[in-house]
């Protein structure tokens, strides 16, 4: 889950996928803006099949717990 | 003109008066309404309280059709959402995030939801959670804006939805609108030309700063923090932009604009003032009614089009 996440993600910025620290904040080391945020949650929805609470959406700090929440929703 | 939205909320004209915060008060919002457009009431800023009287004076000056705009920051948003529901209030636009926690009141209360959207990923979202239409916002627009223009966003998000878009930012004559009915909208928002409505409280000064700008004098403050806002130049935000570059944190940058909105819109304080204002400003010459400006814009709108299609 965690690798195909970095991979997502790394594809949406156009960044090396290497450079990804899941345990990076978002938004202060990585630059993901609320915009880049939506994108990328919308991509996991399609990704995964799953739909992701927007309360969930604000909470997350890294792709840590991105992986962790969806792990946990998809049981 | 009719057009889906027109049918949708029951209105004579496709236009929408922007909710902007500390501005679209019940004053502005009834004359928008009245004259035909959809006037939209600024919930940023004030507590659930002044909302709900807010909305009581407005329909004491209008049986006609308003909405209101709901900045889902602002901490008093929850206590906000029951205040319209129990306001039986026909429309909500919203701002700043998503107001999917509020979505299932506002639907089971028949309010009609119109999130203003600045991604299509996010205008989907949107469409998904049972919104009856979607504001796609460029950045030529005053106040808080993304990274879009008009020009590029509307036509994404129109192929992107099934529900009806509508173009805010950079439009004020019926040239700007023929152009958003070009790129798929159904209709539009305006904001910086009902600044100088006759109804519209803002400060003469601010008025008269709006007349006077020039297509260059807006400039985008508050990149480096995240939160970009578009406002017309003045040492306020010639200062700001100085800070900035310097690097200087967000706590620093904040306490140069902490009530500045106010300052501009009540004070009319040209050095301190934070007069949110779209690019679009100058374009905008004279200060008219709210009917005078609707019917301009839609006398307007039609003799363009009519000329293309000759």
């Amino acid at each position: 889950m965690l690798e195909k996440l970095k991979e997502m993600l790394a594809d949406q910025l156009k960044m090396d996928v290497d450079t990804i620290d899941p345990e990076k904040n978002l938004k202060d080391d990585l630059g993901v803006d609320s915009l880049d945020l939506f994108e990328f949650v919308m991509a996991c929805e399609e990704e995964f099949d799953v739909e992701i609470d927007t309360e969930e959406v604000s909470n997350f700090t890294n792709l840590k717990e991105v992986a962790e929440y969806l792990e946990k929703i998809k049981g | 003109m009719q057009t889906e939205v027109t049918e949708l909320l029951n209105i004579k004209y496709p236009i929408f008066q922007g909710g902007m915060a500390n501005i679209a008060e019940h004053n502005l919002v009834a004359a928008v309404s009245n004259a035909g457009g959809l006037g939209i009431l600024a919930a940023g800023g004030l507590n659930a309280d002044q909302v709900r009287e807010e909305i009581k004076k407005t329909k004491e000056l209008t049986d006609k059709p308003f909405g209101v705009n709901v900045m889902l920051l602002n901490p008093a948003a929850p206590e906000i959402a029951k205040v319209l529901v129990e306001e039986k209030v026909p429309v909500v636009t919203t701002g700043a995030g998503t107001p999917e926690p509020y979505m299932k009141a506002w639907l089971e209360a028949d309010i009609k939801v119109i999130p203003v959207v600045a991604s299509v990923a996010l205008a989907k979202r949107m469409q998904r959670c049972g919104a009856a239409a979607v504001i796609a916002e460029g950045c030529e627009s005053g106040g808080h804006i993304g990274e879009s223009t008009t020009m590029t966003l509307v036509p994404q998000v129109v192929d992107a939805v099934d529900i009806p878009v509508i173009a805010a930012g950079g439009v004020a004559d019926g040239r700007g609108f023929a152009a958003a009915l070009m790129l798929g909208a159904k209709a539009v928002q305006i904001g910086t030309r009902f600044l100088v409505a006759s109804e519209c409280i803002v400060h003469e000064n601010y008025k008269q700063l709006v007349i006077k700008a020039r297509d260059i004098d807006s400039v985008v403050t508050s990149r480096s923090t995240g939160h970009p806002v578009r406002v017309l130049r003045n040492a306020m935000t010639r200062e700001y932009l100085k800070m900035e570059k310097e690097g200087k944190g967000f706590e620093e940058l904040e306490h140069l604009t902490l009530g500045s909105l106010r300052k501009a819109v009540f004070d009319g304080n040209i050095k301190e003032g934070s007069f949110m204002a779209g690019q679009i400003a100058g374009l905008v010459h004279e200060e008219q009614s709210a009917k005078e400006i609707i019917e301009d814009i839609m006398q307007d709108t039609e003799q363009v089009l009519k000329k293309f299609c000759n």
